[in-house]
């Protein structure tokens, strides 16, 4: 299953200028989710990051691997439109400058999604070489907050 | 090699599940800073894989203490005391 951007604005809340997913050209709910970012010299941090050398800052990518790995369970049937809050990135390792005209193409797997806490981790990459990759804890904290302890 | 008791895997996912080297047989939800909702949900599922239940919803909000969470494992006839 394919999701164009309205599709997803629909599942998850990042707008506009922080989405950092264009496309999901791949998604099973509850499991994995791929999706596809291009990065345009038009981005508004390419002038600054930096201006004689343009390339995705860090935490961009990183955002773009969590956007990509929060479709894996925000796309399940009762959970779409909720926030979510980040509570842990481990092991993010940079590979590949990303430069403007760079396409990357990012998996995404979830590992166990329970009680409104997901565990998983995502990876991108450019032309089939790997960019960046990240393991993530993220809540959810709507759904968390009906099971702790009163 | 010597096998640990089910007291002592209690034990120890408390401490592992909070990065708690205190004595942990007296806590209580939110009694210390590490022991917060997001630890809890982590609390839960350690103890769910290591004894293989599932617990229900009423039991994990019930789970307010140590020795309150010794009382829900015997109904899933898990003795850790």
């Amino acid at each position: 299953m394919e999701l164009d951007v309205t599709q997803i604005l629909k599942i998850q809340e990042n707008r506009h200028p922080i989405l950092f997913i264009d496309k999901i050209t791949s998604i099973n709910p509850g499991d994995s989710a791929v999706a596809i970012k291009n990065y345009s010299y038009n981005e508004w941090f390419f002038p600054s990051h930096f201006e004689d050398d343009p390339n995705v800052p860090g935490f961009i990518q990183i955002e773009s691997l969590v956007q990509t790995f929060i479709m894996t369970f925000l796309s399940i049937e009762g959970v779409q439109g909720n926030k979510t809050n980040f509570l842990k990135i481990n092991n993010a390792v940079f590979k590949k400058k990303i430069v403007p005209g760079d396409v990357t193409t990012i998996y995404a797997h979830l590992e166990s999604f329970k009680r409104g806490l997901a565990k998983g981790k995502a990876h991108s990459e450019v032309d089939g070489e790997m960019a960046c990759s990240a393991e993530f804890l993220v809540s959810v904290p709507a759904i968390l907050d009906k099971f702790k302890p009163k | 090699m010597t096998r640990m008791s089910a007291i002592d895997k209690y034990r120890t996912i408390f401490k592992e599940c909070f990065q708690y080297d205190g004595d942990v047989d007296s806590l209580e939800y939110q009694s210390i800073e590490e022991w917060d909702s997001v630890a809890h949900m982590q609390l839960m599922t350690e103890l769910e894989e290591e004894f293989k239940i599932e617990l229900d919803i009423d039991d994990i909000i019930d789970f307010s203490s140590f020795k309150v969470g010794i009382e829900i494992l015997r109904k899933y006839n898990v003795e850790v005391n």
